[in-house]
């Protein structure tokens, strides 16, 4: 026998998490937009996604968010023609992330929404805990 | 916590009340009187040291996730849920407490 207030609380707290790591690969994806490789013809730095999965929790009988993995973008890498990087190839290019800045400030701003959203509920859930003992006081 | 807080409604309203002080003066009596009173009936106290020690341990944990969160093992989600679990659990105490003292100074005041 679960406390649904309280499973509410600790699935928002389960969703805050998950949207936390997802900024943590946002922020990783927009500092590394420019991190190239260190010797002629190395890999750059590859975007990186993550992905959530539910996950049944039997305490509180109820679907949790979780990160499934976080794993690699496999889109192509930008090539810049850049003949003085040390990365550069013999005919003067150097790959670039594939990291568009763009796309991670739009997932950014999707993460903050989604953030909102569970904070909502939480102060929703809490009002809702507190009114109940408000009732007992009165 | 909340099963905690109704079932504390339904034992702390003054029905409850009354049936668990007149539950526990007949077990006492049925016991002064050498009678077969080994009925396992949880007393009005029981319950309250039950739910009083639920109550410490929810504020501990709070405490612990605090102290963890500032030594920055704890994530701030975590410190939070527990703080706000161990916050509306003291205010349930706090309320519990005050109807208690209220109920007993309303049978103190009883004109006999």
């Amino acid at each position: 026998m679960s406390d649904p207030l309280s499973a509410s609380l600790h699935i928002s707290g389960a969703g805050l998490h998950a949207q936390s790591e997802r900024l943590r690969v946002v922020s990783e994806n927009l500092a590394n937009a420019r991190s190239t490789g260190q010797a002629a013809g190395d890999d750059p730095y590859r975007r990186k996604t993550i992905t959530f999965e539910s996950e049944f929790n039997r305490a509180y009988q109820a679907n949790l968010v979780s990160v499934k993995g976080i794993g690699a973008d496999k889109a192509p890498f930008t090539v810049e023609y850049d003949p003085g990087h040390p990365a550069a190839d013999e005919d003067g290019y150097v790959k670039m992330p594939n990291v568009n800045t763009l796309l991670e400030l739009a997932d950014m701003r999707e993460t903050n929404r989604s953030y909102e959203a569970n904070l909502k509920v939480m102060t929703q859930a809490r009002e809702m805990v507190m009114r109940n003992i408000d009732l007992l006081r009165n | 916590m909340i099963n905690e807080v109704s079932a504390l409604t339904s034992s702390s309203s003054t029905d409850g009340l009354l049936k668990a002080s007149s539950t526990t003066r007949y077990s006492m009596s049925s016991s002064e009187l050498g009678g077969t009173g080994e009925t396992p009936v949880t007393s009005f106290s029981d319950a309250m040291a039950q739910v009083s020690q639920g109550a410490i341990d929810t504020i501990k944990q709070g405490e612990a996730a605090s102290i963890a969160g500032v030594d920055g093992q704890a994530s701030v989600q975590q410190v939070v849920e527990a703080v706000m679990a161990a916050e509306s659990t003291l205010q349930t105490a706090i309320a519990i407490r005050d109807k208690v003292v209220t109920a007993y100074q309303e049978i103190s005041r009883m004109s006999i």
